[in-house]
């Protein structure tokens, strides 16, 4: 099984201070890995630096043996990542179709994408009733399942997921992490950065704890919910 | 006023309002993917028709004179030439800057107007003079009542649509068209779905120098003239084009274009002052608007951008 990615003493920095100060992590294939935050702990940093939009000024990141902690973003994906950003981050005036046309970008063929957007309508049977519709226009829970979708249409081996319940109704966060273990069933693995504590530990494998730029604990689910690292983290 | 001469106006700023056109989708496709001015736009145009000159003349030399063939080989190489030249500024002057103030972009495209403009007219022959132009278009007219109408200006104008409609079919409906508008829109986002940014730049930078390349070969053709001058008014009509249609939007683009020309057509025209005055007019009209709606006539929140 493939889609293993290992983090090693990642140092990433904005106009030279530090926000991450030494990251080391890994998310196992197959696997649902959470990296828990609190705000500004550095957890969209360390997306930014696997996607190469922050490249890491230290450290390395290696993906299914392919160390490409200094690639352009466009062949990070290549190499089977994709991410649902923070925010969602669909394009607000392009339709439904064309974003989810958007995430299969690198396919070459019209048809496996023709049949992955089947899917993901089979998935999210709302986006098929707006494939016309600006993405902008529609409401934060579509376009989550928007965000989502696009996510899927690269088929990665690994999908980062920059935290999902923001901005959402307590129902819909419930269904979507009910997506994400769907997905995950699948085989891709997932890396997942939340705030949301309790939800995220549910479907989680293992998980690691995030603070002022240092992984601060690492665990089971189980592990984690017991420490009062965790509240610290948090609340210290 | 008669008819047939009326008519010629209408025709005269149809031509001046496609050539306008397609210069302001060079700076509204420029604007939509880098939010830059690129302002050596015009002098690129001017290179484009002196590229398409120097072809003409070097080709007639070694003995070629078929005027269809002339003709697509003026267009082809200024098409390729100024499609080349502008991923060079894209890669080397454009990019490089991304960190910097916007403001440095436009100083520095700025210059390199001024040296383009200064290159062709220093190191052309007698560049500093105006040169003819070769008419490579047939230049029958066809009598349709009192309007003649030359098949030179309507072949060009056809083109012209054509072009345009084909971009737009380009930036719709290819996946090309779609990354750019996603570049547009979100750039890092773009990236994130696997988009090369850098490649969609360059692109975007040849379409748009192409197009001011097709646009100094139209203006050639349709005054018989060039000079080394000719690309620093356009360059300024296009970017007000642009401006006042709303940068960012191609609809606004042609919408500036055609207004601007219509401008200057009433000025030259309808106004009870000498014809001279039409560029005069044209922009008091272009301030007033700017005046009236800062962001353009089609605003960026409701039209798509590129």
């Amino acid at each position: 099984m493939t889609g293993r990615l290992e983090i090693e003493g990642v140092y990433t920095a904005y106009d030279k201070a530090d926000v991450l100060e030494g990251i080391s992590l890994k998310v196992e294939p197959g696997r649902i890995t959470c990296l828990l935050g609190s705000n500004g702990s550095g957890k969209t940093t360390l997306i930014r630096s696997i996607l190469g939009l922050t490249p890491p000024r230290a450290g390395h990141i290696v993906f299914d043996g392919q160390d490409i902690t200094a690639l352009p973003t466009h062949k990070v994906i290549a190499a089977g990542v994709a991410c649902i950003p923070e925010g969602r981050k669909v394009f607000p005036k392009l339709t439904v179709e064309e974003n989810l046309r958007l995430g299969a970008y690198q396919e070459p063929s019209n048809a496996v994408t023709e049949e992955r957007m089947a899917e993901i309508f089979r998935l999210f049977p709302r986006l098929a009733e707006r494939r016309i519709q600006l993405a902008g226009t529609m409401s934060g829970g579509e376009q989550a399942m928007v965000s989502i979708g696009r996510g899927l249409m690269r088929a990665p081996k690994l999908l980062l997921i920059d935290e999902p319940s923001l901005g959402l109704s307590p129902l819909f966060v419930k269904e979507n992490f009910n997506i994400i273990r769907k997905i995950n069933e699948r085989g891709i693995s997932i890396f997942l950065v939340e705030q949301n504590v309790h939800q995220t530990l549910a479907i989680s494998d293992y998980g690691y704890v995030l603070s002022k730029g240092r992984v601060v604990m690492e665990g089971t689910p189980s592990e984690i919910g017991k420490t009062k690292e965790v509240q610290q983290a948090y609340f210290g | 006023m008669d008819v047939g001469l009326l008519s010629q106006y209408i025709m005269n700023g149809l031509m001046l309002g496609m050539m306008y056109t397609l210069v302001a989708v060079g700076f509204t496709l420029f604007f939509g993917v880098l939010d830059i001015i690129k302002f050596s736009h015009g002098d690129v145009l001017t290179v484009g028709a002196f590229t398409g000159l120097a072809t003409y003349i070097g080709l007639r030399s070694v003995g070629v004179s078929s005027t269809p063939l002339l003709l697509l080989a003026v267009l082809v190489v200024a098409i390729l030439a100024m499609a080349a030249l502008g991923m060079l500024i894209a890669r080397y002057l454009v990019l490089p800057l991304r960190s910097a103030p916007a403001l440095n972009t436009l100083l520095i495209t700025l210059m390199l107007g001024t040296v383009l403009r200064e290159m062709v007219r220093l190191f052309y022959p007698q560049g500093a003079n105006p040169k003819p132009f070769p008419a490579l278009l047939p230049t029958d007219s066809i009598n349709l009542g009192q309007f003649n109408l030359r098949l030179d200006n309507a072949i060009m104008l056809a083109a012209g649509v054509t072009i345009i409609v084909g971009l737009r079919l380009l930036l719709n409906r290819t996946k090309l068209g779609l990354a750019i508008r996603a570049v547009a829109q979100d750039e890092e986002t773009a990236r994130t779905m696997g988009i090369n940014f850098t490649a969609i730049v360059l692109i975007t930078f040849a379409i748009g120098s192409a197009l001011a390349a097709i646009g100094g070969v139209m203006n050639g053709l349709y005054y018989n003239e060039i000079n080394f001058g000719m690309g620093l008014l356009l360059g300024v009509i296009g970017f007000s084009a642009a401006i006042i249609g709303g940068l960012g939007s191609i609809y606004g683009a042609i919408l500036g274009g055609f207004l601007f020309a219509a401008l200057q057509t009433i000025g030259a025209v309808a106004l009870p002052f000498a014809s001279a005055y039409k560029d005069v007019f044209a922009f008091t009209v272009v301030i007033a608007l700017m005046a009236w709606r800062p962001t353009g006539l089609i605003q960026e929140k409701i039209s798509e951008r590129v």
